[in-house]
């Protein structure tokens, strides 16, 4: 046993280098294989639609690069995509599934909105950073319930969030039709929030808003914390075995609460920035699909915080693509929704035949 | 009393690998009709993957099965049930909210369409075995209400009612009260009148005298020696069970002279009194234990695997609360401190689960190296925790402790038993404990592992270290021990210094023979 021990030893120091490279190749290849597989599947759909493939897919890829407007565009998707996602992953590290981030948005955006519109008089250094501290809030109170729940009476987290999510699709519809609603917008809609709580914007005409900018920052903040803080570690020590946490003095039921609430926080943080940067008020269906999108980036990421951002950007290309070939190409948006679901399938089929090769070695 | 002149049960020649571990090399069983059989050994002597393979559970790699003298396939427990064997396993597979016949019945299709289901003729025989053996059981009441005596008779019943003939109990009396034992052993033996065969797996040498006829003696493996209740005494059963043995063993090799030296010093260190301790079943299993260790002393604990063991060490290394009694280490009360508190304090474990306790399968080994000192200033730069300086130490860890891996960013969890378990003693030294608790520490270490983990623990007790060792290889307690202590069922049933202990008088005592001072 020893022999050959060192044997491999002596072998990983020579060519650990072309390891760590084939490694990383044979670690892309899946991902390359189901992005292309699910393009294949997606334009096999168009086709049979009778629509023209090749302009469907043209429009899909390249109108976030062709237009300042359509990167603009993308970047504005890819913020609360991103969020939405880390809301998703950093519970995820401690081993509880967070399906309430819409829930949890769309509270931060009311609390954010609620802020904006009573402080409406007060100048932007005070309003704009009170608005998103406010969404911050409201998404840890909104994810709050769930993790008491789940420390205090060991309350499922899955059933929890999902359930507070048809909760706060009532609580927004009062706000925006009985306490401050803006009764000219034909569409349940509060008034808009007072100019000093709006994000000033980066750049000339069409320019991004600087919610972008805090995006960034906030997702570095948060892998470089999940990955070299002491509670980062032992949040993701409580996923990776709780028990063997426990024994060793982590407090693993308290942490798992405490990913809930984070990720309540992150999630309420891009419900104040959809009020501030995107709509300057709150309106019902503000948060699209982005509850589901952020769980694929989560997934697709694989839990891990630092890919969450790239990850983010793809599926956000794809999204802001996805109108523009309905109008080049008269392909459903959802067209789009599918290729990113097969994308994931065919990810998650990826893990399949791996382990069966790694149980045949065996 | 025999069928056709054939045994009930004939096991021959069966072999079990997992990976690299032979769990069974060429056992043989056999058991007769109407016949209680006992199957003894300690932990890892293979009786209960022996039973599972025999339940369906695992795929033997060789041997055949007959049963009233035809061979049998037995691929899954469905195929078992269909040849009449039943077995009571430790953990009840129980639907809790169910009712007792519900329970019963449950998978065994008692007659009806999948939408209907009539359990008059369940309940009437159900309530028919409960009598005619003995298992007294209210058929409807909910199984999580009834304590752990109960719900074993509706798990044998769930067996009976299935029309078993061989019976297997997996170590049935581990949480009874005295008088749950007696009914179960009443039961069985009705069984048994009635021409069933038992097959009791057990390392308790007194119950298997009183209720086995005959015994299989399994150890590493193997089978080392069938006897008959008549032909045979307690003492022969522990001397088999720990002594002929002791030569084979890899660690005896290790341990072939004494050349222990004792760095016992004078004043107590740690100070455990008046003990109450909980097992997860609700039952206290330690009543009022007291323990103390000099600085620098190796204290060993020597018992066969259920007797209190992992509860002690628990509740020592701060990790299962008290019920009472208080611990004190180096003169601080550790009693009600949170876990982290006693890391802290210097107090260091290493389970004896390895794969449950001790790591993080999905998580590097750099990472596991960290595990428990994650908040201690000294692995953070800046406020965060320094990966780089993390990195050093683990390859310095992997180096010391040679761990044999691809590197130090290798999964703990794809590592091999014995390197997995020297990561988490390369843990356990770096932490510079001042209480360290060792349970079954070598188990699967190769000779020489084994005697680089001894090396480490006299460098610990060097520097005033208390060291706990509790284990099941009774050799290496009294090899490595100045004070061995013999455990049974949450007592001290002796004491022995180093140059006193011997194994037959102490594995006398770890049956629950009190020794005689």
């Amino acid at each position: 046993m020893s022999n050959t021990g060192q044997l491999t030893q002596a072998e990983s120091a020579t060519s650990s280098q072309s390891r760590i490279l084939k490694s990383i190749v044979s670690k892309a290849i899946p991902y390359l294989v189901a992005v292309v597989a699910a393009f294949a599947v997606g334009a096999i759909i168009i086709v049979l639609l009778g629509h023209d493939p090749v302009r469907a897919m043209q429009s899909v890829l390249t109108t976030s690069f062709k237009s300042q407007f359509g990167f603009v565009e993308t970047m504005h998707k890819w913020v609360p995509i991103v969020l939405c996602a880390l809301a998703f992953t950093v519970p995820l590290s401690t081993g509880k599934f967070n399906i309430g981030a819409e829930g949890q948005l769309l509270i931060g955006a009311t609390a954010g909105v609620a802020v904006g519109i009573m402080g409406s008089d007060l100048p932007m250094v005070i309003l704009l950073p009170a608005v998103l501290v406010a969404g911050v809030l409201g998404g840890i109170v909104w994810a709050g319930i769930a993790a008491f729940l789940l420390v205090r009476f060991q309350v499922n987290e899955i059933l929890s969030t999902v359930l507070l999510n048809f909760v706060s699709f009532q609580v927004i519809d009062y706000v925006a039709s009985h306490v401050w609603p803006d009764v000219g917008a034909g569409h349940p809609a509060t008034i808009s929030v007072g100019e000093g709580a709006l994000l000033p914007r980066l750049g000339p005409s069409p320019a991004m808003h600087s919610g972008v900018l805090l995006v960034v920052i906030a997702a570095i903040a948060i892998a470089v914390s999940m990955r070299s803080t002491s509670a980062g570690f032992e949040m993701r020590a409580t996923g990776a075995n709780q028990r063997a946490s426990l024994v060793h003095g982590i407090k693993t039921s308290r942490l798992a609460g405490a990913g809930l609430v984070i990720g309540g926080g992150i999630a309420g943080l891009a419900g104040a920035i959809e009020v501030a940067g995107v709509h300057g008020k709150m309106l019902e269906g503000m948060q699209s699909n982005f509850l589901i999108l952020g769980i694929i980036v989560g997934l697709l990421a694989r839990g891990n915080n630092f890919a969450v951002p790239f990850v983010a950007f793809g599926i956000a290309v794809l999204e802001v693509g996805a109108s523009a070939m309905q109008r080049t190409a008269h392909v459903p948006i959802e067209l789009v929704l599918i290729i990113e679901a097969l994308i994931l399938l065919f990810v998650l089929f990826s893990d399949v035949p791996k382990g069966r090769f790694k149980l045949g070695k065996k | 009393m025999t069928l056709n002149g054939h045994p009930r049960l004939k096991m021959t020649g069966i072999q079990k690998r997992f990976g690299p571990v032979h769990a069974l090399k060429s056992v043989d069983l056999e058991v007769a009709p109407g016949e209680v059989h006992g199957l003894l050994g300690g932990n890892g002597a293979g009786k209960t993957t022996l039973m599972n393979v025999l339940y369906g559970l695992y795929d033997a790699d060789g041997g055949t099965i007959d049963i009233d003298g035809s061979t049998v396939t037995i691929k899954s427990p469905r195929d078992a049930l269909a040849v009449g064997v039943g077995m009571v396993h430790q953990t009840f597979l129980q639907v809790d909210n169910y009712s007792v016949l519900e329970n019963v019945v449950l998978g065994a299709n008692p007659g009806g369409s999948a939408l209907s289901l009539n359990l008059d003729e369940a309940r009437s025989q159900v309530l028919d075995l409960s009598k005619r053996f003995g298992l007294t059981v209210e058929p409807d009441a909910i199984v999580e209400e009834l304590p752990v005596g109960v719900r074993q008779r509706v798990e044998i019943l769930k067996a009976l009612y299935r029309g078993s003939k061989i019976l297997i109990l997996d170590e049935p009396t581990t949480n009874l009260t005295p008088q749950e034992v007696d009914d179960l052993f009443q039961s069985i033996q009705a069984m048994v009148a009635e021409g069933m065969s038992v097959i009791l797996i057990t390392h308790k040498i007194q119950e298997t005298m009183a209720v086995c006829d005959r015994m299989t003696i399994m150890r590493l493996g193997e089978n080392v020696a069938v006897l008959n209740k008549v032909d045979t005494n307690p003492e022969e059963l522990a001397a088999i069970m720990v002594g002929e043995t002791a030569n084979e063993d890899a660690s005896a090799v290790v341990l072939g002279e004494d050349n222990f030296v004792s760095l016992a010093q004078d004043g107590i260190a740690v100070s455990a009194k008046n003990l109450v301790i909980r097992n997860d079943h609700g039952v206290d299993l330690f009543q009022g234990f007291n323990l103390d260790i000099r600085a620098g002393e190796v204290l060993g604990i020597a018992g066969v695997a259920g007797n209190g063991q992992v509860e002690l060490a628990e509740a020592m290394a701060g990790v299962r609360p008290l019920q009472s009694g208080s611990i004190q280490v180096e003169g601080r009360e550790m009693t009600s401190l949170p876990t982290v508190e006693w890391l802290r304090g210097g107090v260091a474990y290493v389970p004896e689960d390895r794969y449950r306790d001790a790591i993080l399968p999905t998580a590097t080994i750099t990472e596991n190296l960290l595990l428990g000192s994650q908040r201690s200033a000294s692995v953070k730069k800046n406020g965060l925790i320094d990966w780089r300086a993390a990195q050093k130490r683990a390859e310095d860890a992997v180096s010391a402790f040679s761990v044999q891996a691809s590197g130090i960013s290798a999964l703990v969890g794809a590592l091999s038993g014995g390197n997995i378990q020297r990561v988490i003693l390369a843990r356990a030294f770096a932490h510079k404990p001042r209480l360290l608790i060792l349970h079954n520490p070598t188990r699967g270490l190769d000779i020489r592992s084994t005697q680089f983990v001894y090396e480490q623990v006299s460098e610990v007790a060097k520097t005033g270290c208390a060291v706990l060792l509790i284990s099941e290889d009774l050799d290496e307690v009294i090899a490595q021990s100045d004070r061995v202590l013999a455990l049974y069922s949450g007592a001290l049933t002796g004491e022995w210094s180093h140059s006193e202990a011997e194994p037959y008088e102490i594995g006398r005592s770890m049956t629950g023979l009190v020794k005689e001072s």
